[in-house]
């Protein structure tokens, strides 16, 4: 077990400096950055909605899309590289199980995309904090209340976004493993993210009453298999406090989160483990 | 004692295209390759020895056979552990150095913390690579990538050490060093698989050879005695003149031989250039 894991960690150690040195990952992390620190240029077009609330949407938003693009890219080519250049069959003559460089590949690019999300967000909370600061003097003298935002909440925003990208490249490595091409990963994958926005849609669906069986049988499927991506979008609520946020909401969108993950890779290694390379 | 690795009655078909037609890439092969041996298995393009390797190795799996590598099933980690692979043409990571690449495959092979960083530099230093080990693998030659791609293979000391193509692409030089790399490593007993085009350093290096084709083992044996002709003989003679040279044809046609060909001996092309460039490393 201590040998498993020191192995899966030396992959994703491998996997992750790779991933770091590619210029597709600095390209997205400065575009997103840039997105970011845009927003309060773009705070003017505010839509009569808060200006805290439009630089958290405008800077999330790019965390968000950035973020899904960078999971689905990524992950698809971090695994097809290795496959393709044959790197992966000098690994797997080693005494290394599928599963470990699955799992390997899973923890690397997922500490890629903590980096990405934490960057973002400390950058978005500097971005609200000055802007923040400038509406309470602004506040104090008009004589109103001033909006604020809470630190915690995008502490906890950073760990829901985390976890989110997490399914996603669950989602694009057991794609990845079943795939043959690396332009087949990434079109199911990015299709597979869709799905997963709109998941609610089928949620709904199912609660209203129908008369097909199939259509209901269907319905469920779906909103088993896909995971329900909307759900980590909490940067209102939990970031800009408009509206309460359960712990145990919280808890239920954290213990969802882990179990698609899980159940994803698991899905990925069973169907790895039979591929031939 | 066990074999190297052992084969019997291996078969892999491969199902191609949507009706799923069947490819047979090894027929009932059947190998006993013995321990301590530099054995080299040869064919054409396609005849199926780099498949009859990636099944040996686990990469893929048989429809039908046996295999197990030094006694143990193979595929196991058991036998993994005890195997060093270089595939052919090499590739790995760019942006990591020799010593980083060769100490990742280390970790990777179960070697003790405590003993890494001398099989490291062990294996660099059987592969030639020790000046350059520094360097990112992106600025190596492709000689340098297949040196360095051995060190990998042998930094965990395995008994048995299987390459695929170890000389494709690289100039008689560098092949000359890799051959030297073989033997060093038949030197401490351990077991050589080498995969092949080129006959002639097959012939170099090889203590016994299995040749496929279409799947199938068409010959199988000691080098000496697939290519000797037993009832041919080569003499090389310094200056002999006519004179000499009917006196010794006479000589031996009274014993009842016949001289069948009298010729000037010749170098091989690869024995002069690699005479002529001696010195030169493709660094």
């Amino acid at each position: 077990m201590k040998d498993s894991l020191r192995r899966t960690l030396w992959i994703s150690r491998v996997t992750f400096l790779e991933a770091v040195r590619q210029r597709f990952f600095a390209f997205l992390l400065v575009l997103s950055a840039a997105m970011v620190l845009s927003s309060v240029s773009f705070r003017v077009f505010d839509f009569g909605h808060g200006e805290l609330k439009f630089i958290a949407d405008f800077g999330f938003g790019g965390m968000f899309f950035f973020g899904s693009v960078l999971a689905v890219v990524m992950t698809a080519q971090l695994f097809f590289s290795e496959i393709d250049n044959k790197t992966a069959l000098t690994l797997l003559a080693k005494p290394l199980s599928r599963a470990e460089f699955l799992l390997g590949k899973f923890f690397g690019a997922w500490a890629v995309l903590g980096v990405f999300v934490l960057v973002l967000a400390g950058l978005q909370g500097v971005v609200l904090w000055a802007r923040e600061q400038e509406l309470i003097a602004a506040a104090e003298q008009a004589g109103k209340i001033p909006a604020t935002f809470s630190i915690v909440g995008l502490c906890e925003l950073v760990l829901l976004q985390w976890l989110r990208l997490g399914v996603v490249i669950s989602i694009v490595l057991a794609i990845s493993a079943l795939a043959r091409t690396f332009l087949f990963a990434v079109v199911v994958g990015s299709l597979a993210v869709v799905a997963g926005q709109l998941q609610w849609i089928a949620q709904d669906a199912l609660l209203r009453p129908t008369d097909s069986p199939v259509y209901a049988f269907f319905l469920w499927v779906s909103t088993r298999l896909i995971p329900n991506l909307q759900q980590f979008n909490l940067a209102d609520a939990l970031v800009l406090g408009s509206s309460a946020v359960e712990e145990g909401a919280l808890i239920a969108v954290g213990v969802s989160g882990v179990a698609y993950l899980a159940a994803y890779l698991t899905l990925g290694s069973l169907i790895f483990r039979r591929r031939e390379i | 004692m066990s074999s190297a690795i052992s084969v019997r009655h291996l078969t892999k078909d491969f199902r191609i295209g949507i009706r799923g037609l069947k490819l047979r890439a090894v027929d009932d092969l059947s190998l006993e390759i013995p321990r301590g041996q530099v054995y080299g298995l040869l064919g054409p393009n396609g005849c199926g020895k780099s498949t009859t390797l990636k099944i040996v190795l686990g990469l893929v799996s048989a429809t039908a056979g046996e295999i197990s590598i030094l006694g143990e099933p193979s595929a196991t980690s058991a036998a993994r552990r005890r195997t060093g692979f270089l595939p052919e043409a090499p590739y790995f990571h760019k942006f990591l150095t020799g010593r980083e690449l060769v100490r990742y495959c280390a970790q990777l092979s179960g070697v003790a913390s405590a003993d890494l960083d001398a099989a490291v530099e062990d294996a660099l230093g059987l592969a030639a690579m020790n000046e350059a080990a520094g360097r990112p693998i992106g600025t190596y030659s492709k000689g340098m990538l297949q040196r360095i791609g051995f060190a990998q293979a042998v930094v965990h000391d395995p008994e048995l050490v299987i390459l695929d193509e170890p000389t494709a692409g690289v100039d008689p030089v560098g092949s000359a060093s890799i051959g030297r790399m073989i033997h060093a490593m038949r030197d401490k007993g351990k077991t050589i698989v080498l995969c092949s085009h080129l006959l002639g350093q097959v012939e170099q290096v090889c203590d016994r050879v299995a040749i496929m084709d279409r799947g199938k083992l068409v010959l199988e044996g000691a080098v000496e005695d697939v290519l000797s002709r037993r009832d041919r003989h080569v003499m090389t003679i310094e200056a002999m003149t006519p004179a000499a040279r009917a006196a010794a044809e006479a000589a031996l046609e009274a014993h009842g031989a016949k001289v069948t060909s009298i010729t000037h001996p010749r170098r091989s092309l690869e024995d002069l250039f690699r005479e002529l460039v001696t010195g030169s490393r493709d660094a």
